[in-house]
């Protein structure tokens, strides 16, 4: 047989057995441990601040950051599974059923957004300043109060929750049944089929980002947003599918499948979408600071001036610069422990990427008038006095809702973790193989 | 070879119709497929041979590591292009609009960051994929327009469907007979032996190559010998209009002379005691803010019956002003608008008018004089009639007046069950 393709090694361990309980187990352990933790912590605090009525603010804001955490993890798995079709690509084929497992955890992932979904159809309004009653007095805002209000925003969620989890499960499900079949035509299917759901996949992904991020400052907006969160979530997504993919190997599955030139493959992706993401975001931002249109660039105002500055920079240098820089040089994405630290920095910068879009919206500015109190939403007044104001429900919740798509990804981890009778299967295996 | 070169020397009556080929050159291995040839490579590299190399259509990945070729160091290259142009990306903005020529430009720094990054960002693109381009080149040896392999047609596959490997004599292992072996044993399909080219003419380079290249380097050079002659010559010789068409065209600008008509001007201007159709204008109130009486006429104190005084004209006056007006005069008329200020920032000192100062010349004007402002100027200020129409005109000077009203509001002015609520 020519080097170019390969079979199964015949030592090879590709039964998941209860690799996915187990996984799943210690995902739901540290959910309950630390979402309990945040209720606790949040409990026990002190009244309300920063403009809020309600002491829960702060975790809702922490968990809507931990949410599009989450979020972005699995529906960057979810595009790389509809790009491996629609281009026709073999190298992810080894690991795909991993890659499959993040991306079903789709479900889980919406379930845990109901989270803050549920309190805002209850009438919660110290989370997403629209719900907020004295938004209708804002000119700026009244007009979008038809699209931002919290049933049609519930709605939208079901669509999202309900689309991105049929585009996961499908293609999940017809990847599976090749496994017994073995029937090429399925992946002919798959190839057909993933070219219109890239276009519902890319709108839905920007709409999220539109929805639950953009309109936490829901005066400002910026079309390329949607794209640029994605971008973002991307990093994190492959970062996490090469951590993931280490930590099956040390099980001693998949020992003889998975060689570097997949991780190096995981890494240049990592790459690719850190540098994406920095271009999307840099674009938004040199539109808008040189355009200098009041309604734009308030959104930078808070978080290049004030304390929020040093948040920015630490992003742009722990998130772009350094990370570019040494993941240029094909080494750092060859070697393991390498690509481990960056994978696990990524991890890290990304959840403050979402954390710096979010949280400066969190401080409410409170006037009066005629006697009575007026809520003016997020972004107001002197930027110096906005203190990023850093709390422990911020890490506990964002550990807490990662344990949960653990415990998602953890029902996808079944059966083989490599699919058999995929007809790219030895050209994957068999990938640059020395 | 030297034999061959005597004989073509001496002979030169009887030289023979071909000759012969020259020295052994190197052997030509055919493989069926890229991993064939890996394998090939792999086992050539392992029996010591270093002047090998493998050729096929489309480049055939684990091919460097199984010759045993060290990684290049393109990479490196690239990277320091990159930086270069980063760097110089970044210096060129500096230079040129902070030090060199600083501009300022609606008040905006001379030298900003963020606004450096899609050049800076350019330049690095550029300069990383140039030193890429020629970086391979160089590093490849390229571009090598002639090749002893050429000289096997087999060996022409290679740029459609053959996967070739090439062992050169030179190499110090090679023998021939176990080079060949060798070959055979790594499941070549096909093994030829390709020799130097044994004719002598044929191994110079063809003279009319040497004449195109020197000719057409000395044809390259004719438009700079051109402009170094005009640089440094003069001439009184008109320049050479290359589109005559264009440059003089059958026109007549405006305020030009003209032999045609009597005036000697190519001007037409409007006919006397004639007025164009709806330019009349003949109401004197509303188009020139002028109330004409018997004993002559004086600016009106009014507004024009045309207009109805109303909560909309203000709003309209309002928007108007704010647009032509506020330059200048500020949004509150108190003359410290964005032309002032900016030129304080520059040093100077200079107000628009105040046109709320309580007992000021704007305040006492007539209704009309203020219209006839706006319209033909004042002082320095040019006049606006060409950019804002009549009636607009009217709303801003009602607007005027509901600003000297708002500024200069007593505490009388305020409803009285508002009061309260002034702190």
């Amino acid at each position: 047989m020519s080097t170019l393709q390969k079979s199964i090694h015949p030592d090879e361990k590709y039964k998941a057995g209860k690799l996915g309980k187990k996984l799943s187990g210690a995902g739901l352990a540290i959910a309950l441990l630390f979402l309990g933790l945040s209720i606790i912590l949040t409990l026990v605090s002190g009244t309300a601040n920063s403009g809020h009525e309600s002491k829960w603010s702060r975790f809702f804001h922490a968990y809507v950051i931990g949410w599009s955490y989450i979020f972005t993890l699995s529906v960057g798995m979810l595009w790389l599974i509809l790009l491996h079709y629609l281009v026709r690509g073999r190298w992810i084929t080894a690991i795909k059923r991993i890659i499959e497992a993040m991306a079903t955890a789709m479900p889980i992932v919406f379930i845990a957004g109901l989270g803050f979904i549920i309190p805002l159809l209850a009438g919660y309004k110290d989370l997403y300043y629209w719900a907020h009653p004295d938004a209708a007095h804002d000119h700026h805002l009244a007009f979008k109060l038809g699209w931002l209000s919290p049933e049609f925003f519930a709605i939208r969620y079901v669509i999202y929750g309900v689309g991105f989890s049929a585009l996961a499960a499908y293609f999940a499900k017809k990847s599976r049944q090749q496994d017994e079949t073995g029937d090429p035509k399925i992946s002919e299917t798959l190839r057909i089929v993933s070219a219109p759901a890239m276009i519902v996949y890319s709108v839905l992904t920007c709409m999220v980002g539109f929805d639950v991020l953009m309109s936490i400052a829901p005066k400002w907006f910026s079309t390329i947003y949607g794209v640029s969160f994605w971008g973002s979530g991307c990093v994190g997504a492959f970062a996490a599918l090469a951590l993931l993919v280490l930590g099956i190997q040390r099980t001693g599955r998949l020992t003889h499948s998975v060689n570097a030139e997949h991780y190096h493959d995981i890494g240049k992706w990592m790459f690719a979408f850190t540098f994406f993401w920095a271009y999307t975001a840099f674009s938004q931002f040199m539109l808008q600071w040189y355009g200098n249109m009041p309604e734009e660039t308030h959104w930078y105002k808070y978080r290049m001036f004030g304390e929020w500055q040093w948040v920015s920079i630490a992003i742009l240098v722990g998130y772009f610069a350094f990370p570019f820089v040494f993941l240029l040089s094909r080494w750092t994405k060859r070697i393991v422990p390498s690509l481990v630290f960056f994978a696990v920095w990524q991890l890290v910068f990304h959840w403050l990427d979402l954390y710096w879009n979010v949280m400066p919206s969190y401080d409410w500015t409170v006037t009066y008038h005629d006697g009575a109190r007026l809520v003016a939403g997020p972004l107001q007044g002197n930027p110096e006095l906005h203190h990023v104001g850093f709390s422990p429900v911020d890490i506990t919740v964002w550990i807490g809702l990662v344990g949960v798509w653990l415990a998602g990804v953890g029902r996808g981890l079944t059966g083989n973790l490599i699919p058999t009778k995929d007809p790219t299967l030895p050209l994957s295996l068999a990938h640059e193989v020395q | 070879m030297a034999n061959a070169h005597d004989d073509h020397h001496d002979h030169a009556h009887d030289e023979p119709a071909v000759y012969p080929d020259g020295e052994l050159y190197g052997v030509l291995a055919e493989f069926d497929t890229p991993g064939e040839l890996i394998d090939a490579a792999r086992k050539v590299r392992d029996a010591g041979y270093t002047e090998f190399d493998a050729y096929s259509p489309f480049p055939v990945h684990g091919i460097d590591e199984a010759m045993g070729i060290k990684r290049t160091i393109l990479p490196l290259i690239v990277f320091g292009g990159g930086l270069t142009g980063l760097i110089g990306g970044v210096f060129l903005q500096w230079w040129m609009n902070a030090y060199n020529w600083p501009w300022n430009i609606a008040g905006k720094p001379a030298w900003s960051i963020p606004a450096n990054v899609p050049i800076a960002f350019e330049a690095t693109i550029l300069f990383s994929v140039l030193t890429t381009f020629f970086g391979m080149w160089i590093l490849n040896k390229l571009p090598q327009v002639w090749h002893p392999f050429f000289r096997s047609d087999r060996f022409a596959k290679v740029t459609d469907d053959a996967f070739v490997l090439g062992i050169e004599a030179k190499d110090r292992r090679f023998d021939h007979a176990a080079t060949t072996k060798l070959l055979k044993d790594a499941g070549a399909i096909a093994i030829e032996d390709v020799h130097l080219e044994g004719d002598p003419r044929r191994k110079q380079m063809p003279k009319w190559i040497t004449a195109f290249i020197v000719a057409s380097t000395a044809f390259a050079l004719i438009p700079f010998a051109i402009a170094a002659k005009a640089r440094n010559s003069h001439s009184s010789e008109p320049h050479i209009h290359i589109f005559p068409d264009m440059d003089f065209q059958p026109k007549y600008k405006s305020d030009t002379a003209m032999d045609l008509f009597p005036d000697g001007r190519s001007n037409r201007g409007a006919i006397g005691g004639t007025v164009a159709r709806g330019s009349l204008n003949a109401d004197d109130v509303f188009y020139r803010g002028i109330e004409r009486s018997e004993s002559g006429g004086a600016w009106t104190t009014g507004f024009p019956k045309q207009l109805e005084i109303n909560d909309a004209l203000v709003k309209r006056g309002q928007n108007r002003y704010n647009i032509y007006c506020s330059a200048c005069h500020g949004f509150d008329g108190r003359g410290s608008g964005a032309v002032p200020l900016r030129v304080a920032a520059g040093g100077g000192a200079w107000q628009a008018r105040n046109l709320v100062e309580p007992g000021g010349a704007s305040v006492m004007m007539p209704n009309g004089q203020l219209f006839n402002t706006i319209s033909n100027g004042f002082n320095t200020m040019m006049g606006y009639a060409n950019q804002i129409p009549h009636a607009d005109r009217w709303a801003i000077v009602l607007y005027v007046r509901a600003l000297q009203r708002s500024q200069n509001a007593a505490l009388e002015d305020v409803p009285a069950d508002h009061r309260g609520s002034l702190r």
